[in-house]
């Protein structure tokens, strides 16, 4: 017997077995505590940008369409959501065993009933698969048709960078190679990373603009953007890859082509170095 | 039907929240000894406890260091990196080594958090003070520097990353707090050996107790010579830094004398004098000889060793006891039941120490230096080897000394090495079957 059976007058128990008055009180005290929860959930998204932990910044250009289709998705969701806790929660008020000494009348099955929230639902998903296909294509299919500005390869737990040096080709002797999070890439323009895993999964976040691509051991993944905005920004891993996935943190700072062109040559003359001035080996 | 009641099902939520939430006393938190060395040594209790109060003397404990001004470190900084994790009213965090560092060095800096036994290569252990990614000289100690340039770009392919996000002030806290942890631990060690070489029983019979408070000659030594030793060593790593011969640095070149460096660097590689191919194997893919162990790890074997000898030991004792008369049994019996304890002692000590693994040589054709790839980091380590492991150096010792290779074959030697990942494999000499030896 389920916890709640003795509250269900049927045709079996036509009598309920508790002494009325308190019970009722309970169930409808349980029907207010089942409204809380749609209600909290709602209250989480209004008042979570007054707190800071709604979108952060957006800096990229297909930022805006993913940021629609995620409100689109919310609001219909959201209004759906309402709904249907409030139809929910009229029945668990309205029905309850104290004020309906009726035995309860099953009913089984409506024909209309069952097509209509079939259909409905259906168009519902259907809508938003068509609707998303041009987001998808532009994040994930409409790869420019440039050369890749860095590789980024995740490790258990770090984010390593290799930028092309002047021959702009990848895996060559001019690489320059960075270990210390610090990943710089230039705005204005079109940008294609190449992702790749050293040893587990991981997944390359970057919130500010609008991209995340996991990283599967054993392919490179591309990423692509045109950033708006020059700044320093998150960058995180969004795949648990083991116990220090909290520590894969990393920076991502834009700046002009012109800077970062002499961010790279700085970075590339220290890295060739063969020797340093004895203060500061 | 007995009668429910709602509050009956909130108590018992709150008793389930509780159980899960966990309200149990966290453990305190100490530094422990370093039992590999007192079991190997076979240190009385009463000196265990006595080399503790005098370690905790001197460095103090996790939650609150001190430090003497001997030892030249900044306690401002230790005291913002050590203790428990929180946050002060100006927002300034403080634990920092137990938030970042300790679930896999350890709250001793001996490697061995509870992190450790997943990662290969195993966490530092400090106590040895030796590190292996360095500007300087093997033998000597890295340079606070070098400490900080670990710190900042991790160890490419390790699980070391790098902390180079946080504010400087906390990276420069946590290189204080790895030197203070060192230094601790080679005073351990030190203390350990002065018991055994210096302390023991006296003209009474009884031991002469560890006491530098009372004991002003104990004092000096464990003061000037012992701590003395270890702080000079740290304090002139500075001068232990390898600069290479600025005339000999080979600048500006043109493709084909690159080619031609890489070219003599090959032949250095596969060939007897740098015999570099000996380990990093006939395709630079580190797949030479695997089967050495670097200094850590080796402690551990000899330890191991030593406690597979031990029941041996007691079944040849205990086989001679037969030809012996009473008063000779007598004291062999002592000798057996000090045995046993200390096969006891060292099975416990060997459950707490990691499994061995092999120093695997690295693969060259990665292009992944932990040590730094710029020219200059990979020249170090063909100069003076890497500390603590089988890597040896082709430049000289000391400062000043000769060496096997010339600073011009060091430098053909890390071209060669750089130019390795964009090689193509099967272009390197195969190592020739003799058939005539073979028949």
């Amino acid at each position: 017997m389920f916890y709640g059976s003795r509250w269900i007058r049927t045709p079996e128990n036509p009598k309920l077995n508790v002494p009325p008055g308190e019970d009722a009180a309970v169930n409808r005290f349980w029907c207010i505590v089942f409204l809380l929860v749609p209600i909290l959930g709602v209250a989480t998204f209004i008042v979570a940008p007054y707190y800071n932990i709604w979108f952060p910044r957006d800096v990229s250009t297909h930022g805006v369409t993913i940021d629609n289709l995620f409100m689109f998705i919310l609001w219909l969701t959201g209004i759906l959501f309402i709904g249907t806790e409030w139809a929910l929660f009229q029945f668990t008020w309205k029905y309850d065993a104290e004020r309906n000494p009726e035995p309860v009348k099953f009913s089984h099955g409506e024909h209309t009933l069952e097509v209509v929230w079939t259909i409905v639902p259906a168009v519902i998903l259907l809508f938003i698969a068509i609707y998303q296909m041009d987001a998808w294509a532009a994040a994930k299919m409409r790869k420019p048709n440039i050369r890749p500005t860095a590789e980024i390869a995740g490790r258990q737990f770090n984010w390593d960078v290799r930028y092309p040096g002047a021959d702009q080709q990848l895996h060559t002797l001019d690489d320059i190679v960075r270990y210390d999070g610090n990943i710089h890439l230039p705005m204005g323009e079109d940008v294609l990373l190449v992702i790749k895993s050293q040893d587990v999964l991981h997944s390359f976040f970057l919130p500010n603009l609008r991209l995340k691509q996991d990283v599967i051991p054993g392919m490179e993944q591309a990423m692509w953007f045109y950033a708006k905005d020059t700044g320093k920004f998150d960058v995180v891993c969004a795949e648990l890859c083991g116990w220090g996935h909290y520590k894969m943190k990393a920076r991502l700072t834009l700046q002009t082509r012109s800077e970062f062109d002499k961010w790279l040559a700085e970075t590339y003359k220290a890295e060739q170095a063969m020797k340093v001035a004895t203060v500061d080996q | 039907m007995t009668k429910h009641h709602p509050t009956s099902e909130w108590i018992a939520l709150v008793a389930v929240l509780l159980v899960v939430g966990g309200c149990g006393q966290s453990e305190q938190v100490v530094f422990r000894l370093n039992m590999r060395e007192v079991v190997s040594n076979q240190i009385e209790p009463q000196y265990q406890q006595q080399i503790v109060n005098v370690i905790e003397a001197m460095f103090g404990t996790p939650d609150g260091p001190s430090v003497m001004p001997e030892m030249k470190l900044d306690i401002k900084h230790l005291k913002f990196a050590a203790g428990p994790v929180w946050d002060d009213q100006a927002g300034r965090r403080h634990g920092l080594y137990r938030k970042h560092c300790a679930h896999c060095h350890g709250i001793n800096g001996d490697g061995r958090g509870p992190t450790a036994l997943f990662l290969d290569p195993y966490p530092r252990d400090y106590r040895p003070a030796v590190f292996k990614f360095k500007s300087t000289y093997n033998p000597a100690r890295p340079t606070t520097n070098d400490l900080h340039r670990t710190l900042m770009n991790g160890v490419p392919g390790t699980a070391m990353p790098s902390f180079a996000l946080l504010p400087p002030a906390e990276v420069a806290a946590l290189v204080e707090y790895v030197k203070y942890l060192s230094m601790r631990g080679q005073m351990e060690t030190a203390l350990i050996g002065y018991v055994f070489d210096e302390l023991g029983e006296g003209d009474d019979g009884n031991l002469i107790p560890l006491d530098p408070v009372n004991d002003s000659e104990q004092r000096n030594v464990i003061v000037d010579e012992l701590l003395g030793d270890i702080v000079t060593g740290w304090e002139e790593a500075p001068e232990q830094v390898i600069h290479p011969d600025p005339d000999a640095i080979p600048v500006d070149k043109s493709s084909a004398q690159w080619a031609a460096s890489v070219d003599k660097g090959r032949t250095l590689f596969y060939g007897t004098k740098a015999n570099c191919v000996k380990c990093h194997g006939p395709t630079g893919l580190g797949d030479g000889q695997q089967d050495d162990y670097n200094i850590w790890n080796k402690a551990v074997m000899t330890f191991e060793e030593a406690t597979d000898s031990l029941p041996n030991q007691i079944k040849t004792t205990r086989a001679s006891m037969k030809k012996m008369d009473k008063e000779q049994t007598v004291a062999t019996k002592e000798d057996l039941v000090l045995l046993h304890r200390s096969l006891t002692d060292h099975r416990e000590v060997l459950e707490e120490l990691l499994p061995p693994r092999n120093a695997i040589p690295r693969n060259l054709r990665q292009g992944m230096f932990r040590g730094g790839r710029r020219p200059l980091d990979i020249y170090r380590k063909v100069y003076t080897g890497i500390a603590g492991t089988p890597m040896p150096g082709g430049g000289p010792v000391t400062p000043g000394a000769k060496g096997t290779l010339s600073d011009e074959e060091i430098w053909q030697l890390v071209d060669y090495v750089r130019s390795l990942p964009f090689e193509p494999a099967s272009q390197p000499t195969r190592l020739r079957i003799n058939y005539d030896v073979l028949n």
